[in-house]
């Protein structure tokens, strides 16, 4: 909403700036998005063009001598359509224009130029709102020398609200003048109308619909359609709304005035004394005034004039009965639409109006006589229009509402203020709230132009708004609790301490990505949850696995030759039935970089050995890894992971025709469901006691069938040795000189202690043989 | 020769021995040829029993002397032969201090991560309790129970990815609040914040993101006050963007809350004196809140004639952009590693 402060000092006289009065709205009313000047000139006058003679040098430029008052100024003109007689803008030297341009004496093309002579464009005004092509021709008779922004009403400042959509009621200058009046505890005077009409009804309004909930029609004659008077539009133009003719013009103004839309027919073309409002009928086509034929649903409103359709209800008029230049006769409608069915009507149509708009955040039915009585004056004051008969109407709005009833305890129980009685009173007077009070119970009237003011709480909105929130101490709740992570947050964050220990920068992706992606990466075999209208088709259906996104991270930083990514995320994976939670790791390039020094290039050990760590630190026993074919992974480089027989994710290297079709190096890749994680994290590890006696350590080089996985041999070893066996590793992988192609030799260092004795050596030594025969017996294998 | 003569003969042969040798494992063969089994001092303590008993003391004091300064002459030379081969050692190991190290960067949380768990504890030190719940959630949860009925115009401020008729993308956390409150049964108390993801129908530019993250609070007790929320929020406002900050509540309308309210911080910028951050008003919006709607709180079993509360809710990427200064929501999604490394743990 736009407020003219013009008008609003018309309805309201009060002395505030405008930018003081936005600084009021901003912090007890409604944002203000902006305070600014409806036309940002200065120094402009009325001139009267006494001759205007062809440029000598120029055809298309025109000279002219320009009484303006105090002198007359020879001004060269460009615009084709000045003329003698006319009276016209002038920006004298001096003067600047929107945009800092300040005007001078020049010669143009050999003639003397003092000054310009302007078109409402170079005013800053828009042309959507005049359509003028050349200068502007004043239609009022004003003085030579008069300032021109103020004879053309334009001397105003406009104040840009951005309306929540609870407060209709400053859809209108009214409703704003009670906010003002409340906000500055200034009285207002809106404009009486006194209207005189005799006899019969002219037409007869039915309604066979209740989504109608009041109609009123007048029938007016003799009109005269010609422009509107400079101030309406001025103020029309303030408010956003461009200026068409009279009529038209008439019923924006009552509407920006009131909140009250209104409609003009062409009577004439009306052809009927009755008018019928119904609900359409699904398919039914009806044509808009912008020549559009429109298919209906079932339950838009259609006024009809008893046989046809002549409007959609709160939306918009027929072409049939649009007024023209030749309109003599007029039937004004001044009617309450249901909120929801112009909203839904609108939407469909994509037909949103500033009409519509006031009836879908529902107009104030008290208003809706006001806006066609002041109307009315207005086209026989501008129109030259004469009342026929009396209005027809029908009225089924009822204000029967019961008060709100609230206590001042409540008030300041829910505020935390310390408001008096006296206080709150004030504060219901300046808002035009009817109320009593016996003791400290409050029992407020339902008003009509407050819509939004329903219960105790919205009234406590308008005590805490217009006496201003900072006037609230500032405390702190007093229910006391124990504050806390959850067991799942403290184990994220100890994810995220670790990972991030580890060199693995967090990332956050998208949740939504292209359907044909959501099984990438997953071991999940589960068709996606789909968004049932998507926006675009990159984010159709929700990941199953964050990896979707983490790739996408991989290919975005190699396109910037930025190769080394190592990152992670704490995801989801959506299904119809559930979400769980991922961690998902990327690795590629290198992991920590060695810069002159030698770096090894991330490999699925590098992975790994970042997961064990993980697991290490969380508390959680070590991992087993089964070889796992997946069409979207190395065939030979990827595994399921198992915690104690579970399986709760996988790891692996990207199928290297993938990356390489990414312009990507290796990429290695882990999901793992958290939740199992969680399961398993021990509250905490058990103390183990430090060894007392020496441990004794033994290398062994065993070589082995290249294909038998290391797993299986340490497994072996874990049980020969039993429980003196308390540490074993694999230092060595060898293949190649002195052993066959298809062997493979495995350095192994074992660790053995006695918890309560020293070791002796041929007590190990007796375990290493016994290993050692066994791997023999069981593999093959053989020292080497 | 008398044994004087033999000795200082024996300690200049000694002396120039150890001259010669420039090894720690050649001193060790002095050492067995001056002072071992073999050695000429060894063999003339065997006489000793051969002079005349009188002179023995002395004669076995000369030679004891002389002993013991052989060692010491032996000692010093295995200390210098040593201090030379750690010096030598040393001098090998020269290295350019100025070569950088590997770059061991630890990795950093996301910065929108870093904002939660930063609200987080500030909240976990007031007492809240950190919620969470799920991300498709229910039309009733989402929308019904929070005073947004199916033709809610209010709906539209928040267009939703829906996957069938009832379910969606939650378009905020409330829900959330919803779940707390209908597990609480009505009776407890609620002091919770809800961070977490959030989808809207927006196109993604540079301040518009179909996905984002939200943080929102619920407080309900018998006694809970708009002037508790005022001063939670100020809390709130000082701890992210400074101790001299101020916040200043405007009227809004949200269909949860009633009164609603925008808060303002004061620019952080221009210390609200304005500037072209605060867009001259001295003031930036960061976050929307108000007392409960008692709808909602019916809706989720709390009787409203004995409960009120208040609630706010917070974007974490504007927050996160106003004090970062980043210039486009894209790029918390975009994870370029330049933007991941800018923010310190």
């Amino acid at each position: 909403m736009n407020i003219s402060m013009k008008w609003l000092k018309e309805l309201i006289p009060c002395s505030i700036s405008p930018e003081e009065l936005g600084a009021l709205f901003t912090v007890h009313s409604q944002e203000v998005a902006r305070v600014e000047a409806l036309v940002r000139a200065k120094g402009l006058t009325i001139g009267h063009v006494l001759t205007c003679r062809p440029h000598p040098q120029a055809d298309s430029l025109r000279v002219c001598e320009v009484d303006v008052g105090d002198t007359v100024l020879g001004i060269v003109c460009g615009a084709p359509n000045v003329a003698a007689e006319q009276r016209v803008i002038v920006a004298r030297p001096g003067a600047v224009l929107p945009g800092g341009i300040t005007i001078e004496h020049t010669v143009i093309r050999g003639e003397a130029s003092a000054g310009m002579i302007c078109s409402l464009s170079e005013l800053g005004i828009d042309y959507k709102y005049h359509h003028e092509d050349g200068i502007h021709v004043v239609r009022e008779s004003v003085a030579p020398g008069s300032d021109a922004l103020e004879a053309l009403h334009f001397d105003d400042t406009v104040i840009g609200l951005d309306l929540t959509p609870n407060r209709a009621d400053l859809l209108s200058m009214h409703g704003v003048a009670y906010d003002v009046a409340a906000m500055l505890d200034l009285p207002l005077t809106l404009p009486h109308v006194a209207l005189e009409t005799a006899g019969e009804p002219a037409v007869h309004i039915r309604t066979q619909t209740p989504r109608c909930l009041s109609y009123y029609g007048r029938v007016l004659k003799s009109i005269v359609i010609k422009p509107s008077p400079q101030f309406m539009q001025a103020r029309l133009i303030a408010a956003g709304v461009r200026p068409i003719n009279n009529v038209v013009d008439i019923t924006n103004y009552v509407m920006l005035e009131t909140g009250q839309p209104l409609h003009a027919f062409d009577y004439d073309a009306l052809d009927s004394d009755t008018i019928v409002v119904r609900e359409a009928e699904a398919g039914e086509t009806f044509v808009t005034l912008d020549d559009k034929e429109r298919t209906l649903h079932a339950g838009d409103i259609l006024i009809t004039n008893g046989r046809e359709a002549v409007a959609l209800g709160g939306v918009m008029g027929g072409a049939a009965t649009e007024v023209t230049s030749h309109t003599t006769r007029l039937l004004l409608e001044a009617a309450v639409f249901d909120a929801m069915t112009v909203g839904k009507t609108s939407r469909r149509l994509d037909l949103r109006s500033e009409s519509s708009l006031r009836f879908e955040r529902k107009v104030d039915p008290e208003k809706t006589r006001y806006a066609l009585d002041r109307a009315t004056a207005l086209f026989i004051e501008y129109a030259n229009a004469e009342i026929v008969g009396d209005k027809g109407y029908f009225d089924d709005t009822s204000n029967i509402e019961p008060p709100i009833v609230i206590s001042l305890e409540k008030i300041n129980a829910v505020l935390g203020g310390r408001y008096s009685d006296e206080h709150v009173d004030a504060i219901l007077k300046r808002l035009h709230l009817p109320f009593t009070r016996a003791s400290n119970t409050y029992t407020i009237d339902r008003v009509s132009r407050r819509q939004d003011l329903l219960t105790y709480q919205d009234i406590i909105e308008e005590i805490g708004r217009i006496s201003g929130y900072d006037q609230l101490p500032n405390t702190l709740p007093s229910t006391v609790a124990q504050g806390a992570l959850s067991l799942r947050q403290q184990l994220r964050r100890r994810i995220r301490a670790a990972l991030t220990g580890l060199g693995l920068d967090e990332v956050v992706t998208y949740s939504l990505q292209s359907v044909d992606r959501i099984g990438r990466f997953s071991t999940l075999h589960e068709a996606p949850v789909k968004v049932a209208d998507p926006m675009t088709d990159l984010h159709a259906a929700l990941i199953h696995t964050p990896l979707t996104g983490l790739y996408d991270v991989a290919t975005h930083n190699a396109a910037r030759r930025q190769h080394d990514v190592n990152i992670f995320e704490l995801g989801t994976c959506y299904t119809a039935e559930q979400e769980t939670e991922r961690l998902a790791i990327l690795m590629s390039g290198h992991h920590h970089y060695y810069r002159w020094q030698k770096t090894p290039t991330t490999d699925f050990y590098t992975l790994k050995g970042v997961f064990e760590a993980l697991l290490d630190t969380l508390g959680l026993p070590a991992a087993r890894y089964e070889p796992l074919r997946h069409e979207d992974f190395h065939p030979y480089q990827t595994a399921r992971i198992l915690l104690e027989g579970t399986p709760i994710g996988i790891i692996g290297k990207v199928h290297p025709k993938t990356t390489a079709d990414d312009h990507l190096g290796d990429v290695f890749v882990l999901d793992v469901d958290v939740s199992i994680l969680l399961e398993k994290s021990p509250d905490h590890a058990p103390y183990q006691p430090l060894q007392k006696y020496p441990s004794i350590e033994r290398d062994l080089a065993l070589v082995c069938d290249r294909t038998l996985p290391a797993e299986t041999v340490l497994e072996a070893i874990k049980t020969q040795g039993g429980a003196a066996l308390v540490h074993l590793d694999v230092f060595d992988v060898y293949t190649g000189e002195h052993l066959d192609e298809n062997q493979k030799s495995l350095g192994l260092r074992l660790l053995f202690e006695d918890p309560e004795k020293t070791l002796e050596s041929k007590t190990v030594d007796a375990l290493v043989d016994k290993i050692v025969a066994h791997l023999k017996v069981t593999y093959g294998m053989f020292r080497r | 020769m008398d044994l004087k003569q033999t000795l200082t003969h024996l300690e200049s042969k000694l002396k120039e021995a150890l001259k010669q040798t420039d090894k720690l494992e050649t001193l060790q063969d002095i050492k067995a040829e001056y002072l071992g089994k073999k050695a000429e001092l060894t063999l003339l303590m065997r006489h000793m029993k051969d002079v005349d008993a009188a002179e023995r003391p002395v004669f076995g004091q000369t030679i004891n002397a002389a002993k013991t300064r052989f060692t010491e002459l032996i000692e010093l030379r295995r200390e210098a032969l040593e201090a030379k081969r750690l010096e030598d050692r040393l001098n090998a190991e020269h290295i350019d201090v100025t070569l950088p190290g590997p770059d061991f960067r630890l990795g950093r949380p996301h910065v929108l991560n870093r904002i939660v768990m930063e609200i987080e504890d500030l909240f976990i030190g007031m007492g809240y309790i950190i919620k969470e719940g799920p991300e498709i959630e229910s039309d009733a949860y989402n929308f019904e129970k929070l005073n947004l009925p199916k033709d809610h115009p209010a709906r539209d401020m928040q267009d939703s990815f829906f996957i069938t008729e009832e379910r969606l993308l939650r378009t905020h956390t409330s829900p959330v609040q919803v779940r707390t409150m209908l597990e609480q049964g009505g009776r407890k108390p609620v002091k919770i914040i809800c961070p977490g993801k959030v989808y809207r129908r927006d196109d993604d530019d540079a301040t518009h993101s179909h996905q984002f993250m939200q943080i929102e609070g619920l407080v309900v007790d018998t006694n809970t006050t708009m002037a508790d929320l005022k001063g939670t929020l100020l809390t709130v406002a000082r701890a992210m963007f400074g101790e001299h900050r101020n916040i200043r509540l405007r009227p809004s309308y949200f269909p949860f809350t009633e009164p609603s309210v925008e808060v303002d911080v004061t620019c952080f910028k221009c210390n609200g004196n304005g500037c072209p951050m605060c867009k001259h008003t001295g003031y930036i919006e960061i976050l929307g809140a108000g007392m409960v709607n008692d709808f909602v709180l019916s809706a989720s079993g709390y009787d409203p004639s004995i409960y009120q509360g208040f609630a706010f809710g917070m974007g974490v990427e504007r927050i996160a952009m106003l004090k970062y200064g980043i210039d486009d929501i894209r790029h918390f999604y975009t994870n370029d590693i330049r933007f991941l490394k800018q923010f310190s743990t």
